[in-house]
């Protein structure tokens, strides 16, 4: 079996991709996953909005992608909760609330509940996150609502960040590898959390944190505890990319990280080759099938020739011929997905993806 | 990619380097890549002074180019930045000699048994602590007396390879070097050593441009004419490696005589695993392995994941029957060629290492392997575990003997 030649190689790791890359490995697909960067997920909050699992709702493979979506993300310790009827509103830096269908645990426990007293806790020297504002601007949000709680801004200091700017990448990074900071950190959290029923933090317990870490946490802690997205590049959004990238090595998946596939051979048999560009020289990979979820702002490996996508995702030309038999395209490549199909069309189609490689299977499958 | 005006709006500012920044993510006062590079370049651009010590703590390990998504080449821009910052006089002359491990090889070498001997002496390693900040903690690699030469036997058609072996190779661990070329031989590839100095790499880490820059223009005479005769050159350490795949740095892309050679270098070099890769993938591998019961952890370099190549080695020793290995993925081992050495900065390094020696403790292998020199010192420094190269577990596994 050659090193370098797959049943599924996946460009992109954004949503789709990733989903792609998790659904074909479960197929025991020999998959591999070429991006640079994690995709544009990390960016937003890190959630799913639910008029986003609405519009896609009329998809009948929604809810079992969706599952499947959970299931990927549980196995790699960062579990999403809600689901494809559920629907909380969450707040935001702005001081407003989103409804949300499907959100990491840490998130979605940030929805206000009924009788809650919560404490909005910034950290000093950390901007963009205005905890009095906050405060604020939720308490009349909530009514509007119809939510009956309170909010308040509380503030901690945090030694080891005296007298230097702080992000919430700084924070999480600490919050990872240093024992003495957490403990530092838990103190001043608690000291803040006196007299509420539950906090609210900005994003940042960990970028490689599992679930498992921030509930002993919380444990600890003796109070509930939820995390707000934070302006761009939000910490639980990294956090799920950071959690499916070793995950998906985990389950055998080989990654190629950093470079970009320039040049993707089109053949008329089932073959495909894709040009990395590494340094030097490039990198071959070969693919049985390869799938192209390189989001919208990426150049175009297809090229002018292609004109649209059949309903099983592949590229077909203006005369609606296929291009070739085995590239497929996930994601917001996807027409129609730039009006905002958004997140969960992403996973959708590269739950797809995954299965169509899958029924395609080739004969280097065999591991 | 390019070295133009342009490629510094790419950088929009995500901060995504800073996430996966080694330093960043152990010292909480490091300003991280995205402000030493992109945001300090923008500024000397504009003629804007803006020197900084936090320039000296990057450790070259190209993490934050591979992260980024538009392709910024962030620590080159901090190696510009490395280059134009002004060192105190100690720090100073310390970094003039570690910029040079082929001078300090060359005279180490001359009685080498005389240098371990002495560089191994505490209160020797007390007083270059205290003269010239090097740290007393980290034990220097032995000195050997430079011997790469080998009975090549072999008639093959298979063009011939050309061994850029580093001043690694060539001063510490020469028997590696003839492990290497016995191994291309096992293969069928016929193999010459190249006249080559030190690849520039720990020239750019220590600040000395011009430095680099007549380094590659050495190397690029001593090896043009045997790559333009058809011959490939590899390498077995990654940061060479690295070093000739991307061109030299792009230190050398003004001078149009010395481009093209350049160019058509980083075309033609090859990492060792990479090389057998290509034969397993054609069939050609000699895979004659004997069975091992051996377990071994593998740590692949920093400079080993820029090159953009996969798992080479991991799959070629996956190859060796009953073995057994472990991908150790931990990051940064922290070692980063001489950095660890120099002592403000080693307390950084062993955190930054830290992970990296949990995971080898967890892994409890009966030896780790890495193709990368410094990061096998650091390893054994923070582990004890024994650490070798991987192409010395491959020779075993033909049932050679290693090189001694």
């Amino acid at each position: 079996m050659e090193t370098n030649r797959f049943d599924l190689v996946v460009v992109g790791a954004g949503l789709s991709g990733l989903t792609a890359a998790a659904s074909a490995a479960r197929h025991n697909l020999k998959v591999a996953l070429v991006a640079t960067g994690p995709g544009s997920f990390v960016l937003g909050p890190g959630w799913l909005k639910a008029e986003d699992m609405a519009r896609g709702s009329t998809a009948p493979d929604l809810r079992e992608a969706i599952a499947f979506f959970c299931e990927m993300t549980q196995l790699a310790g960062c579990s999403f909760a809600g689901g494809i009827d559920a629907a909380r509103f969450l707040p935001t830096v702005l001081g407003d609330f989103q409804r949300v269908a499907l959100a990491p645990i840490s998130l979605w426990k940030s929805a206000p509940r009924d009788g809650s007293s919560t404490a909005i806790v910034g950290v000093s020297g950390l901007s963009t996150f205005d905890e009095n504002f906050m405060a604020e601007r939720l308490n009349e949000r909530a009514r509007a609502i119809g939510s009956i709680c309170t909010y308040e801004g509380r503030k901690i200091s945090l030694s080891r960040n005296r007298g230097i700017p702080v992000t919430t990448l700084h924070v999480a990074a600490s919050f990872d590898r240093d024992p003495d900071f957490r403990a530092e950190l838990m103190d001043a959290l608690r000291l803040a959390a006196s007299g509420f029923s539950r906090i609210l933090v900005p994003g940042m317990l960990g970028l490689r944190s599992s679930d498992q870490q921030i509930a002993q946490f919380e444990q600890e802690l003796g109070c509930s505890i939820g995390e707000m997205p934070t302006l761009p590049p939000s910490v639980p959004g990294l956090r799920i990319f950071y959690r499916l990238q070793s995950h998906l090595r985990q389950i055998g998946v080989e990654l190629f990280s950093g470079f970009p596939v320039q040049k993707l051979e089109l053949h008329k048999d089932d073959c495909l080759h894709l040009h990395v560009a590494s340094p030097g020289h490039a990198l071959i990979l070969r693919g049985e099938c390869v799938l192209l979820a390189t989001g919208q702002y990426s150049s175009d490996l297809l090229g002018d020739a292609c004109a649209g996508y059949d309903e099983q995702m592949r590229p077909i030309t203006s005369a609606g011929s296929l291009m070739a038999q085995n590239p497929f395209v996930a994601g917001s490549l996807l027409p129609g997905s730039a009006e905002g199909n958004g997140d969960a069309m992403e996973i959708l189609t590269g739950y797809r993806a995954g299965n169509f490689a899958a029924s395609k299977r080739g004969h280097y499958a065999a591991r | 990619m390019q070295q133009d005006d342009f490629a510094i709006d790419n950088c929009l500012k995500c901060s995504l380097c800073n996430t996966v920044c080694p330093v960043l993510g152990v010292h909480p006062q490091y300003p991280g890549p995205k402000r030493l590079g992109p945001e300090l370049e923008r500024m000397r651009r504009e003629g804007i002074r803006t020197d900084t010590e936090w320039v000296e703590y990057c450790l070259g390990c190209h993490r934050c180019d591979l992260v980024c998504p538009n392709q910024v080449e962030v620590s080159q821009m901090i190696a510009h930045a490395k280059a134009e910052h002004r060192k105190p006089l100690v720090r100073g002359v310390r970094d003039w000699w570690f910029a040079r491990p082929g001078l300090i090889g060359l005279l180490a070498t001359i009685l080498p048994y005389l240098s371990n001997f002495a560089l191994a002496l505490k209160p020797v390693r007390f007083l270059m602590s205290k003269i010239m900040r090097i740290e007393p903690r980290h034990k220097f690699p032995k000195y050997s007396r430079p011997n790469l030469r080998t009975p090549v036997n072999v008639s093959t058609k298979r063009p011939g390879i050309l061994l850029f072996p580093g001043c690694f190779i060539r001063y510490n661990r020469p028997e590696l070097g003839r492990t290497v070329i016995k191994l291309l031989e096992l293969n069928g590839f016929a193999t010459e050593v190249a006249a080559s100095e030190c690849c520039g790499v720990p020239a750019i880490a220590n600040g000395d441009a011009a430095l680099a820059r007549a380094l590659v223009r050495s190397n690029v005479k001593a090896m043009a004419h045997q790559v333009n005769s058809g011959m490939r050159i590899v390498t077995a350490c990654s940061s060479c490696g690295h070093m000739l795949k991307t061109g030299f740095g792009g230190l050398l892309d003004e001078d149009k005589a010395f481009a093209e050679e350049v160019k058509k270098i980083a075309a033609n070099t090859f990492d060792l695993a990479e090389l057998l890769v290509q034969q397993l993938d054609a069939g050609s591998l000699n895979t004659n392995f004997q069975p091992s019961s051996l377990k071994l952890a593998y740590h692949a370099p920093c400079h080993q994941k820029s090159q953009g190549i996969g798992r080479p080695w991991y799959h070629l020793l996956c190859q060796i029957p009953g073995m057994a290995i472990v991908d150790l993925d931990s990051g940064c081992c922290g070692m980063s060629g001489t950095y660890g050495f120099k002592q403000e900065k080693y307390d950084v390094s062993m955190a930054i290492g830290h992970d990296l020696f949990e995971s080898i403790h967890a892994a409890q292998p009966q030896m780790v392997t890495t193709e990368c020199a410094t990061c096998q010192l650091q390893i054994e420094h923070g582990t004890s575990a024994k650490t070798i190269h991987p192409a010395e577990v491959m020779l075993q596994a033909y049932g050679e003997h290693r090189c001694n």
